[in-house]
């Protein structure tokens, strides 16, 4: 078996899990990050919500109950960790924009208005005023974007469609990367597009510089281009992954990837190590502290059985509200399931509450009461209690 | 006004068998369905085409019924029934005495069984459990409901039988106490029309009663929810059944890539309003793991529940035909058709249609135990080969159903309904249950033309809602994980939840 030694292991790649790491990894620590695979945050607008609906998020997380994470986390461990964040995604070449005190609209693919806190330069052309004229492109084939929709729900608005030679968003994206392709789409544009005010497309324009081609577009058209993301595998969440991913492996974190913990090596109320299953021979990570950030039942980090939720690494005691036949109610369009407050209660420094394990901190959507689907406060959550739980991390190595 | 002789209300396999059996003797009709075909407890049963063991230690006539309708259906209709073959199980404590008499008793009626050893019958299922101490094997089938209507409706249209789907019944018109006709509003442009007959054939099954009604009559009905789920693998190839009198969850039927095990019984007031309880889901799982064990940790798809209309014991007004189902002449225009199950539905057609016959004085012969159901070269569902034809433009991932089918089943039906097509094609029916694929199906209909963007979406949020309700019961394991995803799809992405 091979061994390695860090400061902090963080088990789980996604937002929150990158977050803590990228902290830490800027205070100096040697960091590991482990994680199965790509984040569900790949699934996501790789927008950050921070708090639901128009305007302050602020307002809405000051009337959340106490055992929010986001309570516990503070409004420092959120602020900084927002500004944090606009700062890696500058330095990676994918920057975001957007008031951390005011939300703001984009387009959804059903020509709804949703509002967010930051959102890829991309998108930042989606605060569309109603005297504006919209041109929406699609693709050929594509799946899940059906123009009409946005036409209909945008008054002054009419859409064309490019044939991409592929219909997946990810081949889409792939050939933007293609100088010749954006050629031939530009000039396809200048061909079919009739004098409206912005442009709209779904987000497909490219992997690795979508600012490039986005304002290529922009420049040749003369008006401002924006994307409306997609429903999965949605391209701006995985830019928004590969971003995080790439600045923790510039900031000298170790990645140890599309591997699961198979087992745990405990010393009294410390976790030593955590064997990693990979092919070929185990892999011994031992750190000085663990941080877990693997997320709630998509990602895997919570699994429901039929009488019982477990957590999935460490088999942490999991806040399940009541019985199963309590965890849904009726209706499909009313956020706030019970089931969504299950996970992991922590204490004041984002460790399991009990006091058992003193070396482990918890951060993302698996700690408890997070509700994040109601609240819609995906990646903003994610920010704040990766910030949070490193800098408790921190202090505890100190 | 629609002019006919014979109008019938209600298109589950009573209703379709009705309209066959009356365009085989050559006899004007008309028939209602309110939705879909097979939209009450046709479509909501196990989709078992009994052997009759089920009922042959209580109830030897139903048995006879069901061997006899067995074979007839194996013959006519062999592209919805699959010749599975069945097995009773006996696990330790179930009774001796109970298996002597089924075995005595389904030789005395006619249905033939072998004793299996163990070790021969987990050569057979390997999935079962490896505890039972015998199995007894018989002829059971599965049958595919909703195709069956819809190649029982395929004869009627063809020899000019008028079939409205989506169409309900809103009120009988009488003249002097005599139904002759019936005002149906067409759901899907609320146009009201008038259709006149010489007698109309209630066979509406759980809406029996209130149909029975509106025409002067009643029929006095017991309302039995029975509910079943869907585990995500076909864990067995024959249908299971359990060797001890009829009880909850004794039943596991494989479907298509799917196994569906039930059911429950709870008597109810409204079949327009039931809901599975999760207790349910729980009890046919525990019931059903005892037979097959790894039901119990298979992902479930879906629950879903169907009401039985079962007659009140001792009807004054009621001729009783069997002791599976009854035929009630209301001597008012109208004929009740109750009771009865899908396996002997084709027995219960021709016996009504006897009895109208009567009515008219005329003797045209029952052939529809004679000729195969038309139409079954057409209707034949997908097999793997056609929906891999065109792989980059499936819309369906799980069922692989392509844009291209989509298109033609909404062109050819015309329809602006999305079970239509889910019906039809599988759309929608695999472990996703339609969360991604009837996005995309909507998306596509709305690009037709066939309906407004708008109404597009709401008739999205009306299938989520519905959909929801059917997973919820069931809701954990791998199905609770893809439901929030699904979830986030919706209510994130798309951003269509409510919002206080």
């Amino acid at each position: 078996m091979s061994a390695y030694e860090y400061d902090v292991v963080v088990v789980g790649g996604g937002v929150s899990g990158i977050t803590a790491a990228l902290t830490l990894a800027e205070k100096g620590l040697k960091v590991a990050l482990i994680s199965k695979g790509d984040p569900v945050c790949c699934l996501s607008t790789g927008c950050v919500d921070v708090m639901t609906g128009e305007g302050d998020p602020w307002q809405k997380i000051g009337e959340l109950p106490a055992g929010h994470p986001y309570v516990k986390a503070g409004d420092d461990a959120l602020r900084d960790g927002l500004v944090f964040f606009l700062r890696i995604m500058e330095e990676q070449g994918l920057p975001y924009v957007g008031s951390l005190t005011e939300n703001r609209p984009i387009i959804t693919p059903i020509g709804t208005v949703k509002h967010t806190c930051l959102v890829p330069v991309t998108m930042a052309a989606s605060d569309l005023a109603k005297s504006e004229r919209l041109h929406v492109v699609s693709f050929k084939g594509i799946k899940d974007f059906y123009p009409s929709y946005l036409t209909n729900g945008i008054s002054r608005s009419s859409f064309s469609v490019f044939d991409a030679g592929i219909s997946t968003t990810l081949g889409i994206a792939s050939r933007f990367e293609d100088e010749g392709f954006l050629g031939r789409f530009i000039s396809w544009l200048q061909d079919t597009e009739n004098p409206h005010d912005r442009i709209a497309v779904p987000a497909v324009l490219g992997l690795r510089d979508p600012v490039k081609v986005m304002e290529r577009i922009s420049k040749a058209m003369g008006r401002p281009v924006f994307e409306i993301p997609t429903l999965p595998p949605s391209i701006p969440g995985l830019r928004l992954f590969r971003a995080l991913k790439g600045a923790l492996q510039a900031k000298g974190g170790h990645l140890y990837w599309g591997k699961g913990v198979s087992s745990i090596e405990r010393q009294g109320s410390e976790i030593e190590a955590v064997t990693l299953a990979t092919a070929g021979r185990a892999a011994r990570v031992q750190g000085r502290a663990f941080i877990l950030a693997t997320g709630s039942f998509v990602s895997g980090g919570l699994y429901a059985g039929r009488d019982a939720v477990r957590e999935t690494v460490f088999g942490l005691p999991v806040f399940v509200p009541g019985e199963r036949r309590e965890w849904f109610h009726a209706q499909f369009f009313t956020p706030g399931h019970a089931i969504e407050k299950a996970g992991i209660v922590v204490d004041d420094c984002f460790r399991p509450a009990g006091g058992k394990l003193k070396n482990l901190y918890v951060c993302g959507s698996i700690l408890a009461e997070s509700e994040v689907m109601k609240n819609q406060c995906g990646h903003g959550l994610a920010i704040a209690t990766g910030v949070a739980a490193a800098r408790m991390c921190a202090r505890g190595l100190a | 006004m629609i002019r006919t002789d014979v109008i019938i209300i209600g298109g589950g396999a009573t209703g379709c068998g009705i309209a066959r059996d009356l365009a085989l003797r050559g006899v004007p009709h008309c028939l209602v369905e309110k939705g879909d075909f097979a939209n009450g407890a046709t479509g909501a049963c196990h989709g078992l085409l009994h052997s009759g063991g089920r009922y042959v230690v209580n109830d030897k006539e139903a048995a006879s019924e069901c061997i006899s309708e067995n074979a007839i259906l194996r013959k006519i209709a062999q592209k919805c029934v699959e010749k599975t073959g069945g097995l009773f199980v006996r696990l330790p404590g179930d009774s001796k005495r109970y298996r002597d008499a089924f075995l005595k008793n389904c030789e005395e009626v006619g249905i033939a069984t072998t004793v299996l050893s163990p070790t021969r019958a987990l050569d057979l299922v390997p999935e079962l459990n490896p505890a039972i101490e015998e199995a007894i094997s018989v002829p059971d089938c599965s049958i595919d409901p909703f195709r069956l209507c819809m190649l029982n409706a395929y004869t009627s249209r063809r020899k000019g039988g008028d079939i409205l789907i989506h169409h309900r019944v809103i009120g009988v018109v009488r003249e002097k106490g005599v139904c002759v006709g019936v005002t149906v509003e067409d759901r899907s442009s609320s146009e009201v029309k008038e259709i006149r007959g010489k007698v109309i054939i209630n066979a509406s099954g759980a809406w029996g009663d209130a149909v029975a009604r509106m025409g002067g009559s009643g029929v006095p009905m017991t309302l039995s929810k029975g509910s079943l789920i869907i585990a995500n693998h076909r864990l067995t190839n024959l249908v299971v059944n359990r060797l001890r009198p009829p009880s909850d969850g004794d039943i596991i039927v494989p479907n298509e890539a799917v196994c569906l095990a039930g059911t429950t019984s709870v008597t109810v007031d409204d079949p327009d309003s039931i809901e599975v309880d999760p207790r349910e889901v729980d009890l046919v799982a525990t019931q059903a793991e005892q037979m097959i064990p790894r039901f119990g940790t298979t992902r479930l798809i879906r629950a879903y529940t169907g009401v039985r209309p079962l007659l009140k014991a001792d009807s004054p007004d009621s001729r009783n035909i069997s002791r599976g189902f009854r035929i009630i002449d209301h001597e008012n225009g109208m004929i009740s058709i109750m009771g009865g199950k899908l396996s002997t539905y084709r027995l219960m057609a021709e016996k009504t249609v006897d009895a109208v016959m009567g009515k008219f004085g005329t003797k045209a012969r029952c052939r529809t135990a004679e000729l195969p159901l038309d139409g079954q070269d057409e209707l034949t569902g997908y097999p793997l080969s056609k929906r891999l034809k065109s792989i980059d433009s499936i819309v369906c991932e799980c069922e692989l159903v392509d844009r291209e089918t989509v298109e033609n089943t909404i062109n050819s039906l015309g329809t602006g309904y999305i079970g239509d097509i889910q019906h039809r094609t599988r759309l929608g029916m695999g472990p996703c249950q339609g969360g991604f694929c009837t996005y995309r199906a909507l998306g596509i209909m709305q690009e037709t033309g066939r309906m407004s963007p708008t109404e597009s979406i709401e008739t999205l949020k009306a299938f989520l809602q519905r959909r929801f309700r059917g997973i919820r019961p069931a809701l954990w394991g791998d199905q609770l994980r893809e439901e929030q995803l699904v979830e986030s799809i919706y209510l994130g992405i798309l951003n269509m939840g409510n919002r206080p």
